[in-house]
């Protein structure tokens, strides 16, 4: 790494901040709400900064453990079987990949969302 | 631009009958195929709140043309379902091209006042029951009388939106997973009938005492009325109240309460969970065509571009109705 701080994750988090205290609130309500839309994408962006290795490399076991072979250990790949009825809907395995694939994704993409609260508890 | 809009709805509405003056035309919102103005008419003894809906003119193959959402909203009203009066129908250039004029019906369409405001405690005791009772009335609506509203069979629907849904060559194994499930359901107990296609808060007025109008048509199609009560009942349109079934304000028994009270049709949870799956995936798909119109360049936008990260809710949704139990 060549680059000095703050981190591409720290100078995220600054605009971010700044949008929130000191840019939405002397808006109209309809620019506040775009700048909410804005400061929520800064967010998932700083999210999977922080968790992208992790979260790929977990994913990625999964797959594993699932094809039993690297080369197929992809997303595109279950798309493809599942598409194809290579892996059955009633394959218990199946649903519970999807399950944690899609909670790790959720928890980048808005980990306040309902559904996955819900979940994670 | 405004000032010339105003003398066209004057001559317009002249032609139509109403002589009067057209005055605080206003801009509202709307749909991505419309425009919509608010404006006050008055004649020598009365003034009035009217809409202006215009549409571009162009045919679209999912939408009907605004003069033909008017003449639906017409004859929906005429079923006893709250819609508002039509005016004026023009389908002229020379008037206001593809447009119509409605009533204004007061109230709020924004879904989070609705949900949160003291102001509408009383009405969302009461508006699920009012929402099954009004579905139930538009699903009775003669569909004969309709031959310009496009049929969207449940199957060739499906079909359309997997279509989509791969033209993008983003792989969604939970929505592939969700395509297949909904190819093995039953969709042959129904018989098609008129269908709103987008009903769900935001296109409902509300007052204080509960469902004030049907509104936004033009999503319209004759097929399986299921899509509605699904539709109404996902999720996505919870907006964090999400023990609350329907619309986040209320219970599915209400719903269906209110339902049964106009129709005969029995419908029971887990059909209308076949139908949360459907409708989710539905929204999912549309999440996609909306945040590919600005990766493709079509259109340059902050919120179409974010709503690409809400495809992952949908799916979360759709995992929990699928295989945990979900409501």
């Amino acid at each position: 790494m060549i680059f000095d701080r703050p981190t591409n994750a720290e100078l995220v988090e600054v605009v971010s901040e700044f949008l929130e205290k000191e840019i939405k609130i002397n808006l109209p309500d309809h620019l506040a709400f775009k700048t909410q839309i804005a400061i929520n994408v800064l967010n998932i962006v700083k999210r999977e900064q922080q968790n992208e290795e992790i979260l790929s490399k977990e994913s990625k076991e999964i797959l594993l453990n699932l094809f039993k072979d690297p080369n197929k250990a992809n997303i595109r790949e279950l798309a493809k079987q599942i598409e194809m009825g290579e892996l059955k809907l009633d394959d218990k395995e199946l649903q519970e990949v999807l399950i944690e694939i899609t909670k790790k994704k959720i928890s980048v993409d808005n980990p306040k969302y309902s559904t996955y609260k819900k979940l994670i508890e | 631009m405004s000032n010339d809009l105003q003398l066209k709805i004057e001559e317009f509405l002249l032609k139509s009958g109403k002589e009067g003056k057209v005055s605080e035309l206003i801009p509202l919102t709307g749909g991505a195929s419309a425009e919509t103005w608010k404006f006050t008419f008055s004649d020598n003894k009365n003034s009035e709140q009217l809409i202006l809906r215009k549409g571009s003119g162009k045919k679209s193959p999912l939408a009907v043309l605004k003069s033909e959402e008017a003449e639906i909203q017409q004859k929906v009203r005429s079923s006893g379902a709250p819609v508002p009066e039509i005016v004026a129908i023009s389908s002229d250039d020379k008037d206001l091209g593809d447009a119509y004029l409605m009533n204004l019906i007061p109230g709020e369409s924004i879904a989070r006042k609705i949900l949160r405001d003291k102001k509408f405690s009383e009405a969302r005791k009461k508006l699920a029951f009012q929402c099954g009772e009004a579905l139930a009335k538009i699903h009775s609506v003669d569909t004969n009388d309709f031959s310009q509203v496009p049929k969207k069979p449940i199957r060739k629907e499906l079909e359309r939106l997997n279509l989509t849904y791969k033209s993008f060559n983003q792989p969604l194994p939970v929505f592939e997973y969700a395509f297949k499930w909904l190819n093995q359901q039953d969709f042959t107990t129904r018989k098609d009938t008129l269908v709103h296609g987008d009903f769900r808060l935001g296109n409902l007025m509300i007052d204080e005492s509960g469902l004030a109008a049907v509104i936004d048509w033009e999503m319209v199609s004759i097929g399986n009325p299921m899509l509605d009560i699904g539709w109404m009942c996902i999720n996505s349109w919870r907006f964090g109240q999400s023990e609350k079934v329907v619309g986040g304000f209320g219970d599915l028994e209400e719903f269906l309460e209110g339902y049964n009270s106009i129709s005969n049709e029995e419908i029971n949870h887990e059909e209308v969970k076949i139908w949360q799956v459907l409708g989710t995936l539905r929204w999912g798909v549309i999440c996609l065509i909306q945040v590919y119109a600005h990766l493709n360049g079509d259109i340059n936008s902050l919120e179409k571009a974010a709503i690409g990260r809400r495809v992952s809710e949908t799916e979360i949704d759709l995992v929990d109705l699928l295989f945990l139990g979900g409501k």
